[in-house]
């Protein structure tokens, strides 16, 4: 097993370039094992990009990024093997419409083997449960209100059995009656000790979940520090100046 | 290495399909049987009696020939152009087609020895002014396109001062002066008169000019043919029976023994429903290989469309490059000049003959199959990105990404285009007339070079048209319910 103080993300000197465009200069990045890591900072610092990066869904311009030691940006590396470890929470949820709830759950773990059928559709009950959705299994996701959806994407990366969980403005997209659920099952998450890489406006939530927060601004981290130093004790100007505006909104 | 296998998955699928289409090249006519060429309307020397069977003075001749000197023909009413640039390319070994003997022709090709005299004519609307070329002046004339009337007529254009407008078949020729768009055509004087006996609504007006002969052509290397076409000529005028076929359509001189030589061919009863039921069978049979057509192109083109489509959102910059120029090539090319460049042109390239059949599928794959190719990568593209990011996400590989996740959603955006496309295909079969496929609107060019009864004749086949549409709607909705529901 992972030991407690192991890196299981490790972003080095890492560059992303959009023509010439810079939008990530020089990150460095480590995500411990059972931590949990909440990006802060305002819009187009480059927060949702380097989520991205860690799973391959955004490439490198230069540097290295690695998990569990194993380099993503190097050919020979199987990134549909790593991303099988590394669940992914979007905005906008990207549920499959076509499919029901429980066919959404169940997909990925049927397709890549992961389990048989009827195995994985009693787990995917489970977390179905977990996220306080049982009685929607049967449902299409368009019948469903934005939090249920969240929650039900929320239930489907989990049932890869995901060693890292990367959650992309999870909230955002939600009307503020829902934003509580999901938080609420994040945060089950977190104490139950699965790593976390979240980006979010949630300030409250980020002091109350986070191991550590980093600030971006202009594609660089600011800076970083436990809740309390960043969000009590912020020693960059930006830092305050970005606070001061979100917590009076 | 997943993305991989499914790139070259790919492209193994579509070159399969294309060494398929291409194999299919049927094997080299047998020893002394050869494949003549003639044209769709050219009465009393080839058209389809009241039976649809091919008759007429070449057609007769040309049988009779071979009889008498041991070989076996096949005739193809192509239509005249098209047979004279299947001969160029090698796709038949002769052409009799009331084929005036000039010396550009005789450059091309081997001309026999003249089997029948002609000289051309004008004829004008009956009942018009116009009773010689110089009333011509600012005047619009109809041809047509590569007959020896035709360039009668272009040599004496500036002379007299009248402009030309070209159709492909005689009946719209006659067609343009009856309905008064032109006030004069040109034609051969016994075809003309055939027509005029039939029916048609024309006057000649003027003398036999620039008398040329009819003669029988094959490619330059050819001589073993031309020499016993020769000598079968030869044997028949002598033993009477090439008069006798003559006296068979033009009767024995007077113009009423001609009118009644050509009853024997028509149909008795011209009303809209006795015309109907005499061409029933023609018309169902133009219309089952047009069914056939469609039916064999649908399954190509979409087979192709699917694949071209998918290379186009494939993340590899050749296989996009590939779908890209497909479509850019194939959607921009008319289909009619697609038709003839695969019908006429590449048998000259490859050296092999391409049946009619095979290029009409093969240019309603590419045509029909690069506008599949758009919508359906079009209807992919339309999916959410997003979608395909949280399929990959979950650790899903492409291939499987686009089929479990990407494709059933695209398939919904796609299906109304796909029915589109199948009505377009049905429709567009009808362009293939052009090199000379027996479907439904080619037998109505043949009943009409006939019966010349244009109007009710189309009628017809439009109304036949509307009916198979009509249903293909019907399957279509009901299929798309199905889909969508």
């Amino acid at each position: 097993m992972t030991e407690e103080n192991t890196d299981r993300v490790q972003m080095q000197d890492v560059y992303k370039d959009y023509g010439t465009n810079h939008v990530i200069k020089d990150v460095n990045l480590n995500v411990k094992n059972n931590e949990v890591v909440v990006l802060i900072g305002p819009s187009g610092a480059g927060k949702s990009t380097v989520l991205r990066m860690i799973n391959g869904l955004e490439t490198t311009t230069k540097g290295h990024i690695l998990i569990d030691g194993a380099d993503i940006s190097q050919p020979h590396v199987d990134i549909n093997r790593i991303r099988e470890k590394i669940g992914m929470v979007f905005q906008h949820f990207n549920l499959f419409p076509h499919m029901t709830v429980l066919e959404n759950v169940i997909l990925a773990p049927v397709e890549l083997k992961k389990a048989d059928k009827a195995t994985a559709t009693a787990e995917a009950r489970k977390f179905l449960e977990t996220v306080g959705l049982t009685e929607k299994a049967d449902a299409m996701p368009a019948s469903l209100s934005g939090g249920q959806q969240q929650r039900v994407a929320i239930a489907r990366a989990l049932a890869m059995h995901p060693d890292i969980m990367l959650f992309d403005e999870p909230t955002s997209a939600l009307d503020p009656e829902m934003v509580g659920d999901v938080l609420q099952v994040m945060r089950q998450l977190a104490q139950q000790g699965m790593t976390m890489v979240i980006v979010t406006h949630e300030m409250g939530f980020a002091k109350e979940v986070a191991d550590r927060v980093v600030f971006f601004d202009g594609g660089q981290i600011l800076e970083q520090g436990t809740p309390t130093e960043i969000f009590d004790h912020p020693k960059e100007e930006r830092t305050q100046s970005f606070l001061n505006k979100v917590l009076q909104a | 290495m997943q993305r991989k296998s499914f790139v070259t998955g790919l492209f193994v699928i579509l070159a399969g399909l294309f060494l398929t289409l291409w194999s299919a090249k049927p094997a080299q006519a047998a020893e002394k049987h050869y494949t003549i060429g003639t044209d769709v309307t050219y009465a009393p020397f080839e058209f389809a009696n009241e039976k649809n069977q091919y008759v007429g003075i070449d057609i007769d001749l040309m049988n009779a020939i071979a009889k008498t000197e041991g070989f076996t023909v096949t005739i193809k009413p192509v239509g005249f152009n098209a047979a004279v640039q299947a001969l160029e390319a090698g796709q038949i070994d002769g052409v009799i087609a009331g084929m005036s003997i000039t010396p550009e022709r005789q450059e091309k090709f081997l001309m026999s020895k003249p089997y029948y005299n002609v000289g051309v004519v004008m004829a004008v609307k009956q009942g018009s002014k116009i009773k010689s070329l110089k009333q011509l002046k600012g005047q619009r004339v109809a041809i047509k396109t590569g007959t020896a009337a035709a360039n009668y007529a272009l040599s004496v254009k500036d002379k007299y001062g009248f402009t030309t407008v070209t159709f492909d078949d005689s009946n719209n020729m006659y067609q343009d002066v009856t309905t008064g768009n032109s006030v004069a055509c040109f034609e051969d004087s016994p075809v003309m008169q055939y027509a005029i006996n039939t029916g048609l609504k024309l006057s000649i007006v003027t003398k036999p000019a620039n008398p040329t002969g009819y003669g029988f052509a094959t490619n330059k290397k050819n001589t073993e043919l031309m020499a016993q076409f020769n000598a079968g000529l030869k044997k028949l005028k002598a033993n009477g029976q090439y008069t006798k076929i003559l006296q068979k359509y033009l009767g024995t001189g007077s113009k009423k023994s001609q009118a009644a030589a050509n009853k024997k061919t028509q149909e008795t009863d011209r009303s809209f429903f006795g015309l109907l039921k005499a061409n029933w069978g023609t018309l169902m049979g133009g219309l089952q290989e047009t069914l056939l057509v469609t039916v064999v192109a649908i399954i190509f083109a979409t087979i192709v469309g699917i694949l071209v489509g998918l290379l186009g959102v494939l993340p590899n910059a050749f296989a996009r490059g590939i779908s890209i120029t497909f479509i850019y090539i194939f959607r921009g090319l008319p289909l009619l000049v697609l038709a003839l460049f695969i019908y006429t042109g590449v048998p000259s390239l490859i050296g092999a003959k391409v049946p009619a059949f095979l290029a009409g599928i093969i240019t309603l794959t590419l045509n029909e199959g690069a506008y599949t190719a758009a919508f359906v990568k079009g209807g992919i593209e339309a999916v959410d990105v997003g979608q395909m990011e949280a399929a990959r996400s979950l650790g899903l590989p492409f291939g499987k990404a686009l089929r479990k996740v990407i494709l059933p959603q695209g398939i919904r955006i796609m299906v109304p285009s796909f029915i589109n496309q199948f009505i377009i295909t049905l429709k567009d079969t009808s362009i293939l007339s052009i090199i000379g496929i027996l479907e439904l609107t080619q037998s109505g060019k043949i009943i009409i070079a006939r019966n010349m009864e244009g109007f009710k004749i189309w009628t017809m086949v439009a109304l036949i048209y509307l009916v198979i549409i009509t249903l293909l709607t019907w399957l279509s909705n009901w299929v798309q319910k199905k889909v969508q529901a």
